[in-house]
């Protein structure tokens, strides 16, 4: 009778021991870079430079297209819905605490954590399963210095600049949206620019240093946690795609309830 | 310490055996054994990348395995490592696999670095396929290109893991006179110690200590 409960219990230790495992995983990379050579920091440079052609300039696209399509649509329909009513004036609002606020930093950051972060567990797995991590050790080099720090922070550049490239992607795209729909060009940004506050753009920000962090080191955790398996690759890659879309929206939750 | 670049003190081993083994400098030493012997540990046990259940390790008379992380990551630099199934990253080049502790481990700047490149994958035979991927290479290019990335630092101690599996018997004694450095006058340049399931016979007679790793322990072969 008390087995589904020794069960349960047993689940929760299990979440617990790992949440404190990526606690001090996180702990040890940050601590690490204090370590980090001049000529480490060359190194770690072009592991970064690649990292961010990777997540952030291949993301571009993407990008674009989610946040135009998104805004258009929303746009549209707030322009021909609320212009009934007359009340054009909200769609500033909307714009900035719908897009900007919310869906901008929270789309951003699960499209990077749906392309980048599956990428970087199974490589970080792979790495660990083909003893490329052994050898690096065997070599000298921390891995946290040459796998992790770059990572982590292409991932923070990554999610930031792309959550800015979003908001203004669908401020034009929204745009679009309202003059198609009868909205002069003026009276689009007067509404907007009326609701848009350097608040905004600060959360944004931190959204984007928060959702990178999540990004950069929840995928390295559990790829490297792998052991000889190659069957562990897979596994890896989906645990940390779903941790850290949790995290996401846990994060954005954390933000709202904070405000 | 001078004598002996590498020591196993009582080392734990599987089947309950215990190894003790002093590896003298300038010489070229091999354990074979079964997979299930522990042998393929002891590489391992050195480098301080897994601890032993009892016994000890010297490694140019410090033990990696009680030095605090960032001390130990330095003292590797100065052993030359060629792990089994080589280790290569598979996003890099060879030339950027060899390159590597070099831009990380030394101040070179990247003239200095590709000077000496030019040197490693000439010597290594490997100059044509440099800029390849290893997926890209055979299984022979990969294991040379493993070999120059263990001796880019230039170590005196070089610990080398299977390291002739699969190859040609031609290979494998080129692999072994590039990892030994040459002759001097107190026997090779560098002391190599070799670890593996099987070790072809003809370079038994270019390794002074030859040994197996069986269920009784420890026998020489050589």
């Amino acid at each position: 009778m008390l087995a589904p409960i020794a069960g349960l219990g047993l689940e929760v230790t299990r979440r617990v021991s790992e949440l404190g495992a990526l606690a001090r995983f996180v702990w040890e990379a940050l601590a690490s870079a204090r370590s980090l050579t001049r000529a480490g920091r060359r190194v770690a440079f072009r592991v970064f430079a690649n990292q961010l052609w990777f997540t952030a300039l291949q993301a571009v696209p993407l990008i674009i297209a989610l946040s135009g399509i998104l805004s258009f649509l929303v746009i549209s329909q707030a322009v021909r819905e609320l212009g009934r009513l007359g009340a054009t004036e909200l769609i500033g609002t909307l714009m900035v605490v719908a897009i900007v606020r919310e869906l901008g930093p929270l789309l951003t950051a699960l499209s990077v954590a749906g392309r980048s972060g599956t990428a970087i567990a199974a490589e970080l797995a792979t790495n660990r399963v083909m003893g490329e991590v052994d050898a690096l050790e065997g070599m000298g080099i921390d891995p946290q210095h040459y796998l992790v720090l770059p990572r982590l922070g292409a991932a923070i550049v990554s999610v930031s600049s792309l959550i800015v490239l979003f908001d203004l992607v669908a401020i034009f795209s929204g745009l679009v949206a309202a003059v198609a729909n009868g909205m002069s060009t003026a009276r689009y940004f007067d509404i907007v620019l009326r609701s848009l506050s350097f608040g905004d753009a600060g959360l944004s920000a931190l959204k984007g240093l928060v959702f990178g962090a999540i990004i950069g080191t929840v995928p390295c955790f559990h790829g490297l946690r792998v052991r000889r398996a190659a069957t562990e690759v897979p596994i890896a890659s989906s645990r940390a795609v779903v941790v850290s879309i949790l995290f996401i929206f846990l994060g954005s939750a954390a933000f709202v309830a904070v405000r | 310490m001078d004598g002996h670049p590498l020591v196993f003190e009582a080392v734990t081993l599987n089947h309950g055996l215990t190894l003790d083994l002093q590896v003298p400098a300038h010489c070229a030493v091999s354990i074979v054994g079964a997979e299930d012997s522990g042998v393929g540990c002891l590489g391992r046990y050195a480098l301080g990348l897994e601890r032993p259940a009892s016994g000890k390790v010297l490694v140019l008379g410090e033990e990696i395995g009680t030095m605090a992380r960032r001390h130990a990551l330095a003292f590797r630099r100065r052993v030359g490592y060629l792990p089994a199934g080589d280790g290569l990253l598979q996003n890099l080049s060879l030339y950027d696999n060899i390159a590597l502790p070099l831009r990380f481990g030394t101040s070179l700047s990247e003239r200095e670095i590709a000077g000496r490149m030019r040197i490693m994958v000439t010597m290594v035979g490997i100059g044509g396929v440099a800029q390849h991927r290893p997926a890209a290479v055979n299984e022979e290019q990969r294991r040379r290109a493993a070999l120059a990335r263990a001796l880019a630092l230039n170590p005196s101690l070089v610990i080398l893991e299977q390291p002739f599996d699969g190859l040609t018997v031609a290979a494998a004694a080129e692999l072994l006179e590039l990892a030994r450095g040459g002759e001097t006058a107190e026997g090779s340049m560098r002391t190599v110690f070799i670890v593996g399931q099987h070790l072809p016979e003809i370079l038994r007679r270019r390794i002074e200590f030859c040994y197996r790793l069986g269920r009784s322990g420890l026998e020489r072969e050589n």
